[in-house]
């Protein structure tokens, strides 16, 4: 598709293209360094329906961060490697330069960043930080603008939203802070957010009410959401799918409830036997994943997660597992030999624990 | 407005404290009043002269009271004592004279700001790349070179060379007559310029490489804000800190600069004068052209101190808090 043609997509446009709003194929983000490429992304195939939410799960360094800022196109052009297609509602934004972009950013694809202390500019007043966007795509006048953002933060439910639109940034707290960057990242109507790790940052009080705040606004502007996180707790409510990273992988991906029911991936595995939960004995050590994820530059042969794997054999250091669906669900795919459940896993298992001593 | 005018306070104890010590540094070589007296005029004096001056500027009293005195006829009468080598009142001697360095001084900052700023803010938008490395080069230079090398090299270019700047009468102010400012202001102000200029770039590059970096910039990035407006709305105010502080430390080492650029380039500052001053141990005059310079640099740095509220109003709450 030339380049010309497709620069201004227009929203009306975009509504109403038919299909799914994304559609990545084996898209890979590789970045040159000293050291050597780092495949940071590495092969990442999915769709995502409109007014969907896709939760991207996996631990620091797996890539989900620079997959979401790849879809967005907002990483730097040096030293960077781009392939595989990103169709955004039937447009190819993959090859996009960051000119082209623009127009998309903010209007269409908005995001939302980790830490709200440091993404919000301290010398701008709230409300200026959140008329931008709208002056500059929906070219509204001052006060139009002005009315607008202080719909948008009772939208987001910040109270005194008059007073609060006067203020700067480090008069609120990180709550308030975050609430503000979902302000922005609504105003324009945008047909899809990324959200990285939108709550890490903050109080885990504050956490739920983000989230709750995230979807019930998803749900209302029929957006699509991709929530970008290390912690499967926080997609577990959210979200309606979830797909789970690995050096620079898709290693699982399943409908959020059948993910948790029937996990076949020993990765996913240990990302849920490492969250603490209620019923276990107070100081009991918490599960770990040993070892440390894959090095980018020089990946393991295999599979990736093989190193670590303690169902691992011969055949996982060797052939790098396909990402395949499972037979009974389409929806659910996996990349593993020997999947949770199958018998070499319940071998493997037996095995684990006869040698710790466990009958 | 409280915590101005606290500063207001301390730098007019500064003012006071650099002022004293200049005044006991030059009397306390002086063993009595007469001596004292016979010094400041520069000349044997009679009895009944040398009493007059110790009347008049209280010389037989103890360096504090000298001081009040020299103080109150600074403040009252704007009696600055008199230039025995002039033959003229310190006042009349130096009231055309300020404006030369005042002006160096400011075209210098003006011209380093409007060079600075938009080399620096391109330069760290285009980080690494040709425009951003040979800007690094030539600043690098331009910070090396002393500036009286650069003065004299641009006095054999284009004076001597070119003879493109004549010295050309003695108009040398804009509101005398703007033809002769500009011939006789072009080449001083030229090599205070380069050097403040790059020095103002470097620390600017610097802070808006950092701030680029920031993800409030991303997140103006994602917003679709066009690449200018992220660089000049969002990027460069936050990136002002050490350029506002620079053009405050930096004065200090102008006025210095300015005295050997004043002499290079003959024209009639406080520079030149105050070497003539200083090697024939004119006491008032010295006395003078202290006090002149460090007002000026107490001035400034009020105002440097002022536009730090006016960038961040992190700083402005703080301050009105007290």
């Amino acid at each position: 598709m030339s380049i010309g043609s497709t620069t201004n997509i227009t929203q009306a446009a975009l509504r109403d293209v038919p299909g799914p709003l994304l559609e990545l194929t084996d898209v890979r983000t590789h970045f040159r360094t000293p050291r050597g490429l780092v495949r940071a992304v590495d092969g990442v195939s999915f769709t995502l329906e409109r007014g969907r939410s896709l939760g991207i799960v996996g631990e620091s360094g797996s890539g989900k961060t620079i997959l979401s800022r790849s879809i967005m196109g907002l990483l730097p052009t040096k030293g960077t490697e781009r392939s595989g297609s990103i169709r955004f509602a039937g447009t190819e934004v993959g090859n996009k330069s960051r000119k082209e972009m623009r127009h998309i950013w903010g209007k269409e694809m908005a995001m939302i960043f980790q830490d709200p202390m440091t993404s919000l500019n301290p010398l701008m007043r709230i409300g200026d930080q959140i008329a931008e966007p709208l002056r500059l795509h929906l070219g509204m006048s001052k006060a139009d603008a002005a009315a607008t953002a202080r719909r948008l933060l009772q939208d987001v439910r910040i109270p005194e939203p008059d007073r609060r639109l006067a203020q700067y940034p480090h008069e609120m707290s990180g709550g308030m802070r975050q609430r503000v960057m979902i302000a922005i990242a609504m105003a324009c109507g945008p047909t899809a957010l990324f959200a990285d790790e939108p709550t890490t940052a903050l109080d885990v009080t504050v956490q739920a009410q983000i989230l709750d705040l995230l979807g019930e606004q998803r749900r209302e502007r029929n957006m699509s959401l991709v929530l970008v996180t290390h912690d499967l707790g926080v997609v577990a409510g959210h979200t309606d799918e979830i797909a789970v990273m690995y050096g620079g992988k898709l290693v699982e991906k399943a409908p959020t409830k059948r993910l948790f029911a029937a996990m076949k991936m020993p990765y996913t595995e240990g990302l849920l036997a490492s969250i603490p939960k209620l019923e276990d004995r107070s100081h009991s050590r918490l599960n770990v994943i040993p070892g440390r994820p894959p090095d980018l530059v020089n990946p393991p042969k295999g599979c990736r997660f093989a190193p670590r794997c303690p169902y691992a054999s011969a055949r996982c250091n060797e052939e790098e597992p396909p990402l395949t669906a499972t037979q009974d669900d389409p929806d659910h795919s996996y990349a593993c030999w020997y999947p949770v459940g199958s018998p070499e896993y319940h071998e493997a298992r037996a095995r684990i624990n006869a040698s710790a001593g466990v009958n | 407005m409280r915590y101005f005018f606290q500063r207001f306070l301390q730098l007019l104890l500064v003012f006071v404290i650099v002022t004293f010590v200049v005044l006991v540094v030059m009397r306390v070589g002086s063993s009595n009043a007469q001596e004292l007296a016979i010094k400041l005029a520069g000349r044997p004096l009679k009895p009944e002269e040398s009493d007059a001056l110790i009347q008049q500027y209280n010389l037989d009293a103890n360096f504090i009271s000298q001081y009040l005195t020299w103080l109150k006829n600074l403040v009252f009468h704007f009696d600055l004592g008199f230039s025995p080598q002039a033959g003229q009142s310190v006042a009349d001697l130096l009231k055309p004279r300020v404006w030369t360095t005042v002006l160096l001084g400011l075209y210098a900052n003006v011209f380093g700001l409007l060079i600075a700023i938009p080399l620096a803010v391109t330069q760290a938008y285009r980080r690494d790349r040709p425009f951003d490395k040979v800007g690094s080069m030539a600043t690098f230079i331009a910070v090396g070179v002393p500036g009286i090398v650069l003065g004299v090299f641009l006095k054999l270019i284009f004076v001597v060379q070119l003879g493109w700047f004549p010295s050309i009468g003695d108009k040398i102010y804009p509101w005398d007559d703007l033809h002769e400012h500009f011939m006789n202001f072009f080449l001083p102000t030229l090599t205070l310029t380069i050097p403040v200029a790059a020095i103002y770039t470097r620390l600017l590059r610097a802070d808006m490489v950092m701030t680029l970096q920031s993800d409030f910039i991303t997140l103006a990035s994602a917003k679709g804000v066009p690449p200018r407006r992220v660089v000049w709305k969002h990027g460069l105010r936050n990136s002002l800190f050490s350029l506002v502080t620079a053009v405050g430390t930096q004065l200090g080492a102008l006025i210095g600069s300015a005295v050997l650029v004043e002499s290079l380039f003959d024209l009639d500052g406080l520079g030149s004068q105050l070497v003539v001053s200083v090697l024939s141990a004119d006491l008032f005059t010295v006395q003078s052209f202290v006090a002149i310079i460090v007002l000026i640099v107490v001035v400034v740095n009020l105002l440097v101190d002022l536009s730090y509220a006016l960038i961040d109003p992190r700083i402005r709450q703080a301050r009105a808090l007290g």
